[in-house]
């Protein structure tokens, strides 16, 4: 156990400006129809998203399928433009960088994908794959090239033996592990790694879960970990952020979120998670929530989460007026009536003790 | 090999409560490599009204062994023992009369609805198939029976979703679509093959708890295959680990999470992140990777993997058999099971450095990395490493022989592996 004092979100918060910072993120896709494929209405998978990462932090993104949390992580790259909202890299707006530009910012940040196996071309050696970063933006020559990825190996904990290896000739685990050389080759700063550990199993997961604290301690890096692992989040990041149907309805830190969480939402999704431990798990308290996600393409007025929002439910029954769920749509933004410090996006927030 | 014994029916239940009965099976695939045995002698009983859960990783063969019951693969070769069911013995059956157990008192509740659903049938003629064909139910008598199996499981307007496809379902209720399915004809075991792996959290907790209370309402037993430690803990009663095709420790919940006896079920333990803990301590990886189950290690399977291994010593010559280590039903197949009794998953994790034993993890995935069989000279490569980094790997070495000549019938005498192309 660690003291509270030494943990990471309690460190004075540097007071120069944060390393990314995404205002007013919105991307809807086009939902096209008819005879023409004309476009006959809109999904907004993120609906204005505010995200700041610091140097050298972590930031958590969760939620359900569906919640918009790979959409924002693709955002903050650039990898797909955003409908409207800003997203400044170290003080520079790359949502309208183009061409050769952003192709020179692209090597501080860098993405990990759920699936090494889709995401590797298996035509391709780990050699390959590794160096051709390092020739299109760094140019360098070949021995450079050898001498770098055998670093980048050993880095990940592979041997320089396996650059001649295929995608195929390796496990779920070691493939994820090329994912993660084939980020760090251009030395960036911030990586954003969408549910990098997802699709391994426990005792896998954990091996590239240390990985990745040991090269963010040697390297400084910062991260944006996205996963709908609410357990891997908590021991990783330094910040949470949770969304729903394309918004953030609650940030704050690590230790904030799970153990005074003050959205209803973040509640439900702590309280569903079944904890390793019978005797506890046979006496805890599950808020159930009714339902299933509704339409991004339709979605609720007011808050986004008041069909199956529990305390609605509640208020309801007490006879409290609950109007505003319905008619306002709720900020995110610290309430101090809520019992919460960090901000949630909930008219009647209150926090819950769940886990 | 001398086969394990059966773990003992628990206290108090006479052969009366005991469902199905599992003893020493072996079964597994032809493949141009050799022969996979992904169920390499397992042993158990079901009780009326439990839930056994089976765990294990990706290729532990949790699935395979839960798959024989109902002889749903057609290319699984069983090369021994038996399956009871109510005392009779399943592999032995004939099609017609294994049909006849199949869906009606033995039901399946598969990982993928999607997959598993027929996409050009309604729901409702879906699930009343069951009813037609068990029970001789009409075309409306089955659809009405449809009809009260989804309200059971909890999907509003459920009239007017039976006459929907499973395509204009979603997750959540896919699966629930599915459990309806399975306890349509109230069968007396249910198998769940990771019933919510699939779904999101929140959605799991629904479809758990459904589960839980249909059990209840028709009185079945469950064997609930998962990975999901969590999902064990809140509903299991009993709880089989397998590693490599074998069980490798079985015992009550409790035994299974508080006086765990195997290393690698501690492994498992230690290796989850929780969110109860505070979350700086340090997760303790398995290092390496599951064995392939062509060519298994000597000696213990896990003992490449395992923090504890005598090495070098009988773990690596000897095949511990799964034996009583506590009480009167828990068991492990581990020669130092004993030793565990003074280790927690916190002394686990607070004894090791996570830093140095992160880089030796890390070499030691990186030695123990598949090799073709193909290429004789990779071998030569990884020993170097191997040896380099001072971490030496026992665990790479063929077993060609032992097991598979020991099969009676199998037809796959040792050696097959290697010719096969």
């Amino acid at each position: 156990m660690t003291d509270v004092a030494t943990e990471p979100q309690d460190a004075p918060v540097p007071p120069s400006a944060p390393l990314l910072r995404a205002e007013g993120l919105v991307k809807e896709f086009p939902i096209r129809g008819g005879v023409f494929s004309r476009t006959v209405g809109s999904v907004s998978a993120v609906a204005g998203v505010d995200i700041s990462v610091d140097k050298g932090e972590t930031l958590g993104l969760v939620g359900e399928s569906g919640c918009g949390k790979s959409t924002t992580g693709r955002l903050l790259l650039n990898l797909i433009r955003p409908t409207a909202g800003t997203v400044l890299f170290d003080g520079e707006p790359i949502n309208v960088m183009r061409g050769r530009q952003l192709a020179s910012m692209r090597r501080r940040f860098q993405i990990v994908f759920q699936d090494p196996y889709a995401s590797l071309n298996p035509r391709m050696t780990v050699g390959a794959i590794l160096s051709e970063p390092l020739k299109v933006h760094l140019g360098l020559k070949e021995a450079e090239v050898a001498e770098r990825v055998a670093d980048l190996l050993r880095t990940v904990g592979l041997a320089p033996e396996h650059t001649n290896r295929f995608p195929h000739e390796f496990s779920g685990g070691q493939r994820q592990r090329v994912g993660i050389a084939r980020a760090l080759a251009l030395e960036p700063e911030l990586i954003v790694l969408d549910e990098p550990v997802s699709a391994l199993d426990v005792s896998i997961q954990a091996g590239v879960v240390n990985l990745l604290q040991r090269l963010q301690d040697e390297l400084g890096l910062a991260y944006v970990f996205i996963a709908h692992d609410l357990s891997v989040v908590r021991h990783i990041s330094d910040r949470v952020s949770v969304m729903y149907l394309g918004k953030i309805v609650e940030t704050g830190p690590r230790r904030e979120i799970y153990e005074n969480p003050g959205h209803p939402y973040t509640q439900a999704l702590l309280s569903a998670i079944p904890l390793p431990d019978p005797r506890r798990e046979k006496t805890r308290e599950r808020i159930l929530l009714t339902g299933d996600v509704p339409s991004p393409a339709n979605p609720p007025s007011g808050c986004r989460f008041r069909t199956r929002c529990w305390r609605k439910r509640e208020l309801d029954d007490a006879g409290v007026d609950t109007a505003a769920c319905v008619e306002d749509e709720p900020l995110l933004q610290i309430r101090s009536e809520s019992g919460a410090e960090h901000p949630v996006a909930c008219h009647f927030a209150k926090t819950v003790a769940v886990v | 090999m001398v086969d394990a014994p059966a773990p003992a029916p628990a206290p108090g239940l006479t052969d009366k409560d005991v469902l199905l009965s599992m003893r020493h099976l072996r079964a597994g695939f032809p493949t141009d490599d050799g022969f996979v045995r992904a169920v390499d002698g397992v042993s158990f009983d079901v009780v009326r009204g439990e839930v056994l859960a089976i765990v294990g990783e990706s290729g532990s063969g949790k699935s395979v062994t839960a798959m024989s019951i109902l002889g749903l693969q057609p290319t699984l070769e069983v090369a021994e023992g038996e399956i009871l069911w109510k005392g009779t013995d399943l592999l032995t059956m004939s099609e017609e009369q294994r049909r006849a157990v199949r869906g009606k008192e033995i039901a399946m509740i598969f990982q993928d609805p999607l997959t598993a659903l027929n996409p050009v049938h309604s729901v409702g003629r879906q699930i009343g198939e069951m009813a037609r064909i068990h029970e001789g139910l009409n075309k409306k008598q089955s659809f009405e029976r449809a009809v009260e199996m989804l309200d059971l499981v909890g999907i509003p307007e459920a009239r007017k979703r039976a006459s929907m496809f499973p395509h204009e379902f979603s997750g959540g209720m896919r699966q629930r679509a599915m459990i309806a399915m399975a306890i349509t004809c109230k069968p007396d075991l249910l198998i769940a093959d990771e019933p919510t792996t699939a779904l999101d959290v929140t959605v799991q907790a629904q479809v758990l708890e459904v589960l839980v209370g249909i059990k209840d309402e028709i009185d079945s037993a469950i064997i609930l295959i998962t990975h999901d430690l969590g999902v064990v803990a809140g509903l299991a009663h009993r709880v089989m680990v397998m590693y490599a095709g074998r069980p490798i420790e079985t015992g009550t919940t409790s035994e299974i999470f508080y006086e765990t006896r195997h290393p690698y079920t501690l492994g498992l333990l230690a290796s989850l992140p929780r969110l109860d803990d505070v979350g700086d301590e340090p997760l303790v990886p398995i290092v390496g990777s599951p064995p392939s189950l062509i060519r298994k290690p000597t000696g213990c399977s896990f003992h490449p993997r395992c923090r504890f291994a005598h090495v070098p010593g009988n773990c690596e010559t000897d095949d511990p058999n799964l034996r009583l280590v506590a009480g009167d039903s828990h068991m492990a197949a581990c020669h130092y099971a004993e030793d565990l009794a003074d280790v927690s998953i916190d002394s686990l994790r607070s004894s090791i450095d996570i830093a140095a034993d992160t880089e030796l993890a890390d070499l030691e995935v990186a030695a123990a990395i598949y090799l073709p069989e193909d290429e004789p000279e990779e071998d030569a490569v990884v020993a170097d490493v191997a040896v380099a980094e001072g971490a030496a790997h026992p665990g790479v070495t063929d077993r060609a022989e032992g097991g598979f000549d020991e099969w009676p019938g199998s037809g796959h005498g040792p050696g097959d592996g290697e010719v096969n192309r």
